[in-house]
C-alpha cells in the first residue's frame, strides 16, 4: 500500500486579491514526501514564495485571495485546517528575520511556538535546551533578538521552528543579505535537519548555494512548474531561459557530459581536460581604462567609545573604475560608505572628493556628488509615482533635466511603471527606481549597496551589463556587497576589509589569492577563481 | 522576586498619590524617594540617560504652566511630570514586559491584547532603526531632514517611508505570529506567576503608605 505525500497539490492556481485577474499560481501539480530535500526555485515574481505559504494555511487563511484546484498537508484539504492546526506540522521560516522576531529575549522567542502548542513548562525548557545545544546558540538564550547579527536572527527564527519539532522545514530565502560564515552555519544546520528526519524545503533563486544540499528540485515559472525532479535531470535543462544561473561545476560538468553533474568545484574531477576557457563560460568584465582620481580617502578613522569601526582607511577611486568593497557582516564596509556620503563624521583622517575635502559639506550637499543607493529602496520612496520619485533628488538640488531622466527610464526599462506607485512594485522593479534615482542628479560617483540581495540571475546580468555601460561614459562606481561572484565580474578592484581595517586593496584575483587575508575576513574565494587556479597549477604540473 | 501584578498594583497606587499630591513640598518628596528607589535597584545610570530627554520635556510642561499661571504652579507642573515619569521607568527597569504580559493574561486581559502591549514596546527600537534609516536614505538624495525650516517642507519624506514600512512590518509579524501559533487556543505560559505572601505584604505595605501620605497631605 502506498501512503499518501505529505504535501500534494493537484491543479492548483492562486490569484492574490490587490493583483485583479493575473494568477500567481497556475496549474500547479506537486507532491512532497514527509523526509524529502527538496529546492523551489524561479526567477524573481515566479511565485515559489506564494506556493510554501499553500503549504501551511497562510494561503488562503491569512491572505485570502482566490484558491483554485486542490491542496493537501498530511492527508488533510488545506482550506480545511487552519494555520493553527498546521504550524507545528509545517514550520515556516521567512526571509526578512526582524519582523518575525517579536519576544524580549532568544529564549522567549523559542517558547513562544511551544506555548501556543499548550506544553507544559518543563516541557518547553526543555525543548528549548535541546534546540539551543543543538544550534549552538546557548550563549544567545539570554540576548534580545533584535540586537543580534543577521545570521544569527536567522538561526533563531530556526531555532524557533525546529523546537517545535515539524515534519517539514520550509525555508524562504535563507541565504538573502547573509555572509558566506552566516551562509556556511545554515547550510550545515538545514543539512543536520534534514539527516535527522525532517522534510527540508528551500525557496531560492541562487543555486550555487542550495543545489549540493537538496535531493530534488522543482523550478517555478511565471506561476507554473516547468521542472521536476532530481537535481541532477533538472540542471541539465536550460535554466537561462527560466531566470536561473547554473553553478559554474553544473554548467563546466555539462560541456565535459559528465554523469553525475558535478555540484560543486570539488566535484569535479582534478587533471580532468576542462573543454572551454573558464572565461567563456563566464565571462568577466574586461578593466575599462580609469581617468584621473575622484576620491581620496586618507587615513579614515572612526571611533565610537572604545570601539575603532575604520581603522586608517586610505584609498583612491578613479573616473571610470568600479571598485568593490567586500567583507563579512560588521567589517566596516556600510559604516565606510556612510563617510563617503557624509552621513557619519570621521574622527580622523580625510576625504577628498573631486579634489575637494568634503569635511564641513552637509550630506545634502554631497549628494549632487555621489549618488547613493541604499539596500533597501522601500526608505526612501514617498512619491506617489515612479517618474515623481525619480525627479524628487534633482528637484530638491536645482539639477532637474527632464530629458536625463527620461534617457534613465529607458535604460533602466521603467517606462511601463512611470504612473505607478514605487512601494508597489515588485523587489527588481524597486531597485532600478532606486538606482535611477541614484543617478538623477548626475553625479560622478554611483554608490550601490547590496545591490544584488534578493535579486535574480536576470537582474545580475542587466546591472553587470549598465555598469560597464556607465563606466564607459566615465562613471566611478563603488560596490558594497557581499556577492564575491558578482563583484568578481563587475569590479576591476577589490577592498578586503574585516575589523575596520582593509586587509588587501587589488585586483579581485589578488585579493582572493591572499588566502590569510581571505580567512581573516571569513571570505571564500569564487568557484571561477579556485577553478582557474586549480587548472593553472594543473598545468604547470604539466 | 516579586509578581509583575504587585509592581503594577504599586505604581498605579504611587502613580494615584502623585497625581492627588498637588503641592510642590509634597511633590519633591515623591520624587526624591522614588530617585532614591532608582538608585537602590543599580539603575542610576540608565536613569541619568532617560533624564536627558524627560528633562527639558519637564522645562518646557514647567514653563508653560509659568506663563499661563504663576512660578509656583510651573514648578509643580513639572515635578509632577518628572515624579511620574521617574515611576513610569522604575517600573519598567523592574518588569519584564512579557511577564507582565503573562500576568495581565492571569488577571483576565485577553492574550491579544497583552500581547499587543508587550509586542508593541519591543518594536518601538526596530522602527527607531528604520526611522534612522530613512532619514540617512533621504539626505544621501538631497532631502534635508534636519531640524530647520527646510526639513519641514521635506517631512513627508521622511514620514511616508516610515508609515509605509510600519504597515509592511505589521503585515509581517502578524504572519510570522499566526505561523507560530498565535491563532491556537489553549496556550501555556513557560513562567508561572503566583502571588506569593510576600506580595500581599508588600502591596498592603504600599498601599498602606500610601493612604498615609494622602492622609498627611489632606488632613
Amino acid at each position: 500500500m502506498t501512503t499518501a505525500p505529505f504535501i500534494a497539490a493537484r491543479q492548483m492556481g492562486y490569484r492574490y486579491r490587490i493583483n485583479g485577474n493575473r494568477p500567481i499560481l497556475d496549474a500547479v501539480d506537486l507532491a512532497v514526501e514527509r523526509d524529502e530535500s527538496l529546492l523551489i526555485c524561479g526567477a524573481s515574481g515566479s511565485g515559489k514564495s506564494t506556493l510554501c505559504r499553500t503549504f501551511n494555511g497562510l494561503i488562503p487563511h491569512f491572505y485570502g485571495g482566490i484558491l483554485r484546484g486542490e491542496i493537501k498537508t498530511a492527508g488533510r484539504s488545506v482550506a480545511e485546517q487552519s494555520v493553527a492546526d498546521l504550524f507545528d506540522r509545517v514550520g515556516m521560516v521567512f526571509q526578512n528575520p526582524d519582523v518575525q522576531l517579536f519576544c524580549r529575549t532568544v529564549e522567549q522567542e523559542i517558547a513562544f511556538g511551544l506555548e501556543s502548542c499548550g506544553l507544559d513548562p518543563t516541557v518547553i525548557r526543555r525543548r528549548i535546551g535541546e534546540t539551543a545545544e543543538r544550534l549552538g546558540i546557548e550563549p544567545l538564550l539570554s540576548r534580545n533578538p533584535q540586537e543580534l547579527s543577521g545570521g544569527e536572527k536567522h538561526l533563531i527564527a530556526m531555532a524557533a521552528i525546529l523546537a517545535l519539532k515539524p515534519d517539514m522545514l520550509v525555508m524562504d530565502e535563507p541565504y538573502a543579505n547573509l555572509d558566506a560564515r552566516h551562509v556556511r552555519r545554515i547550510r550545515t544546520v538545514l543539512r543536520d535537519v534534514h539527516r535527522s528526519g525532517t522534510g527540508v524545503v528551500i525557496c531560492e533563486h541562487r543555486l550555487a548555494l542550495t543545489v549540493p544540499d537538496v535531493q530534488r528540485m522543482v523550478v517555478l515559472n511565471g506561476g507554473r512548474i516547468v521542472a521536476d525532479g532530481p537535481v541532477d535531470t533538472v540542471l541539465r535543462r536550460d535554466l537561462n531561459a527560466w531566470g536561473l544561473e547554473a553553478p559554474l561545476p553544473v554548467t563546466i560538468g555539462r560541456q565535459m557530459n559528465r554523469t553525475p553533474l558535478p555540484l560543486t568545484v570539488a566535484d569535479l574531477p582534478t587533471g580532468a581536460q576542462i573543454p572551454v576557457s573558464l572565461d567563456t563560460v563566464h565571462q568577466p568584465d574586461t578593466p575599462v581604462t580609469a581617468g584621473s582620481i575622484v576620491i581620496e580617502v586618507n587615513d579614515l578613522t572612526c571611533r565610537v567609545g572604545e570601539q575603532v569601526l575604520l581603522d586608517r582607511i586610505d584609498f583612491r577611486l578613479r573616473q571610470g573604475e568600479c571598485l568593490a568593497v567586500v567583507g563579512a557582516n560588521g567589517a566596516g564596509k556600510t559604516t565606510l560608505l556612510r563617510h563617503l556620503m557624509g552621513l557619519q563624521k570621521p574622527s580622523a583622517g580625510t576625504i577628498h572628493l573631486m579634489g575637494r575635502d568634503i569635511a564641513g559639506m552637509s550630506a545634502a550637499r554631497l549628494a549632487s556628488r555621489i549618488g547613493l543607493a541604499f539596500q533597501n529602496p522601500d526608505n526612501q520612496f514617498f512619491r506617489l509615482k515612479v517618474h515623481e520619485e525619480i525627479a524628487a533628488g534633482p528637484r530638491v538640488l536645482g539639477r532637474h533635466d527632464e530629458n536625463w531622466i527620461a534617457e534613465l527610464v529607458d535604460l533602466f526599462r521603467l517606462n511601463t511603471y512611470l504612473d505607478r506607485a514605487p512601494y508597489r512594485l515588485s523587489g527588481g522593479e524597486k531597485k532600478r527606481v532606486a538606482f535611477a534615482s541614484a543617478l538623477a542628479a548626475r553625479p560622478p560617483v554611483l554608490a550601490l549597496d547590496e545591490p544584488t540581495a534578493g535579486q535574480d540571475f536576470q537582474f545580475r546580468k542587466a546591472l553587470t551589463k549598465f555598469l560597464r555601460r556607465m563606466r564607459t561614459q566615465g562613471l566611478a562606481v563603488i560596490l558594497v556587497t557581499h556577492d564575491l561572484a558578482f563583484a568578481e565580474q563587475c569590479a576591476d578592484r577589490w577592498l578586503l576589509m574585516a575589523n575596520g581595517r582593509i586587509l588587501v586593496d587589488g585586483p579581485p584575483r589578488q585579493v582572493m589569492a591572499d588566502s590569510v587575508a581571505m580567512k581573516q575576513a571569513g571570505l571564500t574565494p569564487t568557484d571561477r577563481f579556485v577553478l582557474t587556479n586549480r587548472q593553472a597549477r594543473e598545468v604547470a604540473h604539466a | 522576586m516579586l509578581d509583575p501584578r504587585t509592581h503594577l498594583i504599586l505604581a498605579l497606587a504611587f502613580g494615584a498619590l502623585v497625581v492627588f499630591s498637588r503641592d510642590l513640598n509634597w511633590l519633591a518628596g515623591e520624587w526624591f524617594a522614588l530617585v532614591l528607589s532608582v538608585i537602590c535597584v543599580r539603575k542610576a545610570g540608565r536613569y541619568a540617560r532617560w533624564l536627558m530627554i524627560v528633562l527639558p520635556m519637564a522645562a518646557f510642561f514647567g514653563g508653560v504652566t509659568w506663563w499661563t499661571a504663576d512660578l509656583r504652579a510651573g514648578a509643580t507642573a513639572a515635578l509632577a511630570l518628572l515624579a511620574l515619569t521617574t515611576l513610569f521607568f522604575l517600573f519598567f527597569a523592574l518588569t519584564d514586559p512579557e511577564d507582565l504580559g503573562n500576568a495581565l493574561v492571569k488577571m483576565g486581559l485577553p492574550y491579544p491584547v497583552a500581547f499587543v502591549i508587550t509586542a508593541g514596546m519591543q518594536f518601538v527600537p526596530v522602527i527607531t532603526r528604520r526611522a534612522r534609516q530613512v532619514f540617512d536614505a533621504q539626505r544621501a538624495r538631497g532631502i534635508e531632514l534636519r531640524p530647520g525650516w527646510k526639513a519641514l517642507r521635506h517631512y513627508p519624506a521622511f514620514l511616508t517611508p516610515l508609515l509605509i514600512q510600519a504597515f509592511q512590518m505589521a503585515d509581517g509579524l502578524a504572519e510570522a505570529m499566526e505561523s507560530r501559533g498565535f491563532g491556537r487556543t489553549g496556550r501555556s505560559f513557560m513562567k508561572t506567576h503566583h502571588m506569593r505572601p510576600r506580595d500581599w505584604a508588600t502591596i498592603a505595605a504600599g498601599l498602606a503608605l500610601v493612604a498615609g501620605c494622602l492622609y498627611g497631605r489632606y488632613y
